[in-house]
């Protein structure tokens, strides 16, 4: 696997 | 926040990794949020035990994903700034 820079993507309610 | 390597990141209280096997992905839930993981994501939160160090993260992710240590620790720096900004980890100097 390559490295992918990691997105924080918040579930809205 | 500028982390230094020596800083050890720790998943505050109530703060769990949790796989949605609705959806199939890890989901990081806390208190009133939820934040969805891609894979890099959830390998990080992995090495996230409490006990190991930033430093001690980016060697251990570079050699899994052998890629350059300053590319991944500028990744998970922000990564983790991110979440700390959010209030979802806290690091101990």
């Amino acid at each position: 696997m390559a490295w992918t820079k990691p997105i924080i993507r918040e579930i809205e309610c | 926040m500028n982390l230094a390597t020596s800083d050890v990141p720790v998943m505050p209280r109530g703060v769990r990794l949790h796989e949605d096997k609705v959806r199939n992905r890890w989901v990081l839930l806390a208190p009133e949020r939820a934040i969805s993981l891609d894979p890099v994501g959830h390998a990080i939160l992995l090495e996230i035990d409490g006990s190991q160090s930033f430093g001690g993260i980016v060697s251990t992710l570079a050699g899994k994903y052998n890629a350059p240590e300053d590319q991944i620790a500028a990744d998970v720096a922000e990564f983790i700034n991110g979440l700390m900004d959010r209030c979802i980890l806290k690091v101990l100097a």
